[in-house]
């Protein structure tokens, strides 16, 4: 017998407990995974291909209050600027569901090349959105969730403006870092509410990165000390403020987390030294037969760690498989939409494995070492 | 014949190393469960304390939230004459139009900014809301650049202290006053004179009325009142109707809770069946003696049934012990229904504490069913021979 074959054979001897142990290293493990996952899409904002030259001027008293629209002529002539687009919240709600199930934004679509860099809509789609006055253009995974088509009718009942409007779909993109929400001509909004002058946000892009400090400062600088005070910030800062906004739900999972940490630590030591417990007599024998204590150490903890790692294998690669090819967006009601499992999460899973390994291994080890010989031959259980 | 209680009791004790840490885990499991649902039934709490039966709300038709809908002066006009109004001593009309505004302010904390709801009452609106009560400096004066704030808000942001000013929409703001808004929604509003608001934020009209009815049928017809009428594109509901419904926001925390205690348990029924094996291993003789006894296999059973009920019951008591000091302790998230600030209470009532215990119990017994199950058939004389 080798001495891998000793380690395993001793590890599977008790099948139960070893399937048991396995398992709620796993479970936990899972459990780790998928805090530090949701914890990861809480406060990182989505990164979208071309935020990087994206600015997002909202009125300075909040995202709420509304911004004039004749503000417009002035940002487009700040140097700098490639793009400029209202953007609006219409909050509309799809038959009958009670609930906003996707986001609606009201813009120019005549800017939706020049600002949105990241769509990809074919130039038909683009050449339809632009042309018809009710034309809309949805992200794909709402599309999918309804079965839109191009071409199809759709009616939203605004929870921000009176009234209801009926939009035609010109066309579905994707590619975005949030496809599902649905974009249509401000021109459309404004004739259906009586041309209030009135837009949710301004969107533009700049030029070059360089660009951008300068494009932002001369912004919330042209408006200050107006009735509407803009407070114009880089798209990725904006994401972040609504990260703050989430307030304490950060502290709450980082520190359910620990719970969770602490408790597998526990259990699985407990379970660890319980094992050991069983054969102290056995191990007495092989120190008897000569066997040093480094030697018999090295078997515990190889064993240990061995079924650690088998938990922290089944929990992960559980984890990674669900969130991989499951449907997230389904599964927590359209509150996640990605959920991907980075490698620093899964280092970071097998880190704990490997320390509860080594932890749980270090007790009964000791133990072990302390025994003499006879005494632990004396021992009957 | 039953075995005695204080067997299993003792073999609790006896055994505490090992039972130690199954009751520890079990205690943390249901220590996370109580808290995580302990927000949710704060949450709930708060828009709860929030309605006062009398009062019916009125805001357009379609608006989810107070700060997304509109009324105009006419409308205001209009219903504020109607019999179904209640009058106070003085026989003006109980009636408040407020005006809801989100303004955004820096957290005390450094950690930037979040939307806080301001909101602007007439004259009669601070009576119509009993619930709050001034505790320092004064109430706000019309005319006046100055607000009253909560003083849960005032915990959470810059510039909300009594004497402190803050800036926004280009005007200073002097907060005068500091309330407590008895656990209601309340407690997540900054509160200053509708006129004032309506000037400073350059808005044209209310955003809703709250009317004190003169009695339940009164409420009924002003309901209907609204409805019927189409010049009115209005909607009126029973207040405590209205904030009922702004409890969506604890949804994704209950969801959070119930995935958590699912995960969670499934561990801990594994801890527990681990420990109670083993307990089952180790007295392997032991039990082959109780048989000899007389003791029937399902007394056996039922004798290591208990045993980990108890075990787990330990736990439970620990676990709701251990997030006791949190009840009272207030939070704030965002609230995906008004999208501002709601700060609102770890709430550990004694239902959920139950709820808690139960929980453990069940823990318990799942996970000492297979071990007692093996305890209970295990052949008598192979029993007393195991060394």
């Amino acid at each position: 017998m080798t001495l891998p074959t000793f380690i395993i054979k001793n590890a599977l001897r008790n099948k139960r407990r070893a399937l048991l142990s396995v398992s709620s290293v796993a479970v936990s493990l899972f459990l780790l995974v998928t805090l530090q996952v949701a914890l990861r899409e809480l406060t990182l904002p989505v990164e979208s291909p071309g935020a990087e030259l994206r600015v997002c001027a909202r009125n300075k008293v909040s995202l709420t209050n509304p911004l004039p629209a004749r503000q417009r002529p002035i940002i487009e002539r700040i140097p700098g600027v490639e793009g400029v687009t209202p953007f609006t919240w219409f909050g509309g709600q799809y038959q009958n569901e009670g609930a906003m199930t996707f986001a609606q934004f009201a813009m120019d679509p005549k800017e939706t090349r020049r600002v949105f860099t990241d769509f990809k809509l074919s130039d038909a789609e683009l050449a339809r959105f632009q042309t018809g006055k009710t034309a809309a253009i949805i992200g794909k995974i709402t599309a999918d969730k309804y079965h839109f088509k191009a071409g199809d009718h759709i009616t939203l009942n605004s929870t921000v403006y009176p009234g209801a409007l009926e939009f035609t779909i010109a066309g579905i993109f994707s590619g975005t870092a949030d496809d599902r929400m649905m974009l249509f001509h401000q021109d459309y909004l404004d004739d259906s509410i009586g041309t209030p002058g009135l837009v949710g946000m301004w969107w533009l892009k700049v030029k070059t990165a360089d660009d951008m400090p300068r494009v932002i400062a001369a912004i919330n600088q042209a408006f200050a000390n107006t009735a509407a005070e803009v407070r114009a910030e880089s798209e990725r800062a904006f994401q972040l403020g609504f990260i703050s906004m989430l307030g304490n739900i950060k502290t709450l999972i980082a520190s359910i987390s620990t719970v969770v940490v602490f408790t597998l630590v526990l259990v699985t030591a407990s379970t660890m030294s319980m094992a050991v417990r069983e054969r102290f007599r056995e191990l007495a024998i092989l120190k008897a037969l000569g066997f040093r204590r480094r030697e018999l150490f090295v078997f515990i903890l190889a064993e240990s760690f061995g079924l650690a790692a088998a938990g922290a294998l089944l929990g992960i690669g559980t984890a990674y498989v669900a969130y991989t090819f499951g449907n997230i967006s389904k599964m927590t009601h359209g509150i996640f939409v990605s959920f991907e499992v980075t490698p620093r999460i899964m280092g970071l899973a097998a880190l704990v494995a490997a320390v509860l390994g080594v932890i749980s291994a270090v007790a009964p080890a000791l133990a072990v070492a302390r025994t003499s010989v006879v005494d632990g031959l004396k021992t009957l259980d | 014949m039953a075995l005695p209680l204080k067997y299993n009791f003792r073999n609790v004790l006896v055994r505490w190393r090992a039972t130690l840490a199954t009751i520890l885990g079990i205690a943390l499991v249901v220590a996370v469960y109580v808290l995580v649902q302990a927000l949710a039934v704060g949450l709930e709490k708060s828009a709860g304390n929030t309605g006062d039966p009398r009062n019916v709300m009125i805001v357009r038709k379609g608006a989810t939230a107070e700060s997304s809908s509109q009324v105009s002066l006419a409308q205001f006009q209009t219903i504020r004459y109607w019999p179904q109004v209640a009058h106070d001593e003085n026989g003006a009309p109980l009636i408040s139009a407020d005006v809801i505004t989100l303004i955004s302010q820096p957290r005390i904390d450094g950690r930037g900014e979040a939307n806080v709801s301001v909101r602007g009452l007439t004259p009669l609106g601070r009576q119509l809301r009993p619930q709050v009560k001034l505790v320092a400096g004064r109430w706000f004066t019309p005319g006046q650049r100055e607000v009253a704030v909560s003083e849960k808000m005032a915990r959470r942001f810059t510039g909300f202290h009594v004497g402190d000013t803050f800036h926004t929409a280009g005007n200073d703001l002097t907060v005068v006053g500091e309330f407590d808004g008895g656990n209601s929604a309340f407690d997540s509003e900054v509160w200053m004179d509708a006129d004032e608001a309506r000037s400073l934020f350059d808005r044209e009209n209310y955003s809703s009325l709250l009317v004190r009815v003169t009695g339940p049928t009164a409420a009924q017809e002003l309901l209907a009142r609204v409805e019927s009428d189409k010049r009115l594109p209005l909607r009126a509901e029973a207040e405590v109707k209205y904030y009922g419904d702004q409890t969506a926001t604890a949804l994704p925390i209950r969801i959070l809770g119930n995935f958590l205690a699912t995960a969670m348990s499934v561990g801990a029924v594994f801890a527990a069946m681990n420990t109670m094996y083993a307990s089952v291993g180790a007295r392997t003789r032991e039990i082959g003696t109780l048989r000899v006894l007389g003791f029937r296999r399902r007394s056996v059973l039922a004798g290591f049934i208990l045993e980990g009920a108890l075990l787990a019951a330990i736990g439970g008591v620990l676990g709701c012990l251990l997030s006791l000091p949190l009840d009272g302790y207030s939070t704030g998230t965002m609230s995906f229904n008004s999208f501002s600030e709601t700060v609102f209470e770890f709430r550990i009532t004694p239902w959920l504490a139950t709820k808690g215990m139960i929980f453990s119990i069940v823990v318990g017994v799942i996970g000492s069913l297979l071990p007692a199950l093996r305890a209970s058939r295990l052949p008598v004389i192979a029993a007393l021979k195991s060394v």
